[in-house]
């Protein structure tokens, strides 16, 4: 708009002179303004006092503990201030002799998406009817009729399963790839399964491969990190994640302030702005420091444990040792950490 | 015509205790600072303030579940003493004690003194299945218990003169807060997954040595209702939250619904 007015004034005989200095303030105005870069015209205030430094700083990675500090508390004035109360933004480092493994039990897991809503609760995601970020999803799947005999005589059963098939003989029979948006009355029910889904923290990671700015990358402790910072919202990751892991925001997240976690991680679940991408962490505000994510304590049927891999006598451990275990797309040698079992 | 007059009393008394149970159950709908763990109306926690603008739990505006813990150690008393080795000798375990919910209008209390002191409700001669007069609100059908498929009956759970103890194979006494050794005496091997952490939940901290909160057999599982029966799982059936917000311009999610070729 501005710009349009100068061409105009240019237009009915400005000066040289005049059309520089307006230029010059205009730069000056988007550049003080950094939010500008990415944000609509009308600020929003969230955006409105992003300082210099902030959007000028270093990527995380490459940043000395003196540079972290700084860009910690950084955001501590200024989220306490937008949010109105006292605000902590971690920067816990990996854990030591630490690799973060996952087990879900997909057989006790009754698909009531309590898990859901407590990683947005826990995890500052945007909410509401106008953009809603969810990490986990769950999927409501129904149970196939499945036989080793019917399949050889029949083929794979056509009006319900999830399993895949067909051959040259046999026509395919994948029928249902899973339900987002299930609504029942009452869960679990009859015929269904629930899969629950949430970033797997590969070890190879696809989204990391593809991140052009190296925003996002693994921690030692096996945890996908993001700093927001630095992403610039081109969402390869999400195209690359195999397990559908990763979110956008595509507007201003509304994250209102009294529903606001204010422990927060600078990797993790501190408060995202408007162009950059997101997905769980582990809540690794929580986890670097002991405690157990969100997900894994609210699970109404304990259906969800976390522990560290390289310790025999963890949780995780013992479920490998002792349980059917499978990995979700194994054959894409992501070699995800968040591994499937049944009693 | 004393005992006459002491009976009626009796049965008031187990009337009223009825009638509160009623009303217990209608409130815990109906008050909104009240939420529930995993088991819903067995579970409840009252939401209040533990330290300036922390809340002890958050929880789900649409069903009343608890969706975070404040303090997760909140209400809890240590575990107590364990017959068998297991991890948690090295660390801080507790529980929330069960008794409190189990017996929150008093019932088993005034039962236990009033019915079941061993005159007015004799001892049943055997195990076979018949139906119960009182607590229907509990066991809705006594000829189908729907656990131990008929083999087992009342009292060998619940200490025959003192109901607010469960007993053990030898007569022993075990209190309501630690079911698990009740359970155990039958489900083995859950119980030794559950000692060691792969079966059941806790919260607190992961790591080796940190503070647990364990959670016990009656904390999920309502043990008068076990049986899978229709919907599949050992879990009473609960209302899901609410379902992800539509992608903008879908009116419905009918395209995920169907089989076979209107699916792609």
């Amino acid at each position: 708009m501005s710009k349009q007015k100068t061409k105009e004034k240019d237009a009915n005989g400005a000066t040289r002179r005049d059309f520089l200095r307006k230029a010059g303030t205009y730069t000056a105005a988007s550049l003080s303004g950094a939010a500008m870069l990415l944000s609509d015209p009308k600020p929003a205030k969230a955006t409105a006092n992003v300082s210099w430094a902030e959007h000028f700083q270093k990527n995380y990675r490459l940043m000395t503990d003196e540079e972290k500090q700084e860009a910690v508390e950084r955001l501590e004035k200024r989220y306490s201030e937008e949010f109105g109360k006292k605000v902590k933004v971690g920067s816990e480092p990996a854990l030591e002799g630490v690799l973060f493994g996952y087990a879900l039990n997909i057989q006790k897991c009754i698909g009531c998406r309590r898990c859901v809503k407590a990683c947005v609760a826990e995890n500052n995601q945007s909410r509401g009817e106008k953009q809603q970020i969810e990490w986990i999803r769950v999927l409501r799947m129904e149970k196939g009729k499945f036989s080793a005999e019917d399949r050889d005589v029949h083929g794979y059963p056509e009006d319900y399963g999830i399993q895949v098939g067909g051959n040259a003989y046999k026509p395919a029979g994948v029928v249902l790839e899973g339900q987002h948006y299930y609504e029942p009355d009452q869960v679990p029910e009859k015929d269904a399964f629930y899969l629950p889904m949430q970033c797997m923290q590969c070890e190879k990671p696809p989204c990391v491969k593809v991140c052009p700015v190296r925003t996002t990358y693994r921690d030692p402790d096996g945890i996908v990190v993001i700093d927001y910072n630095w992403c610039i919202g081109c969402r390869m990751c999400i195209g690359a994640c195999p397990y559908w892991a990763r979110r956008f925001n595509w507007g201003e997240p509304d994250l209102p302030a009294e529903e606001m976690n204010p422990d927060t991680h600078y990797l993790g679940n501190r408060p995202r702005m408007k162009g950059v991408v997101e997905k769980c962490t582990f809540c690794v505000q929580r986890t670097r420091k002991g405690r157990w994510t969100g997900c894994v304590e609210v699970c109404p049927v304990g259906a969800r444990k976390l522990g560290n891999l390289l310790d025999p006598e963890s949780d995780v451990r013992k479920v490998l040792a002792s349980k059917k275990v499978f990995r979700l797309r194994a054959d894409l040698n992501t070699y995800p950490k968040f591994f499937y079992f049944m009693d | 015509m004393s005992n006459f007059q002491l009976f009626g009393s009796i049965i008031s008394t187990c009337l009223l205790g009825a009638a509160s149970i009623a009303s217990a159950a209608g409130e815990t709908v109906q008050q909104d600072n009240t939420c529930f763990e995993s088991r819903m109306g067995l579970s409840q926690v009252q939401q209040r303030e533990i330290q300036p603008g922390v809340m002890n739990v958050k929880c789900s505006p649409t069903t009343g579940g608890v969706l975070f813990w404040g303090d997760p150690f909140d209400g809890t008393i240590p575990m107590g003493d364990m017959s068998v080795e297991a991890d948690y000798s090295h660390e801080e375990a507790v529980v929330k004690p069960r008794e409190p919910q189990i017996d929150r209008n008093k019932l088993l209390t005034i039962c236990s003194m009033a019915c079941h002191n061993g005159e007015y409700v004799p001892y049943p001669e055997n195990k076979l299945a018949r139906p119960l007069k009182m607590h229907k609100d509990i066991v809705p059908n006594s000829m189908q218990l729907k656990h131990g498929k008929g083999a087992i009956w009342c009292l060998d759970c619940h200490h025959a003169a003192t109901r607010t103890k469960l007993i053990d194979h030898y007569g022993n006494e075990i209190s309501f807060n630690q079911p698990q050794k009740l359970c155990g005496k039958c489900h083995g091997q859950v119980y030794r997954s559950w000692r060691n952490g792969i079966h059941g939940k806790r919260i607190g901290m992961w790591q080796k040595g940190g503070k647990k909160r364990w959670w016990t057999c009656t904390e999920c599982h309502n043990p008068h209702d076990v049986e899978q029966g229709n919907r599949n799982s050992g879990f009473a059936q609960l209302i899901p939250e609410p379902a992800p917000v539509l992608p903008k311009g879908m009116s419905n999610a009918d395209h995920e619904r169907g089989h076979g070729e209107q699916a792609h």
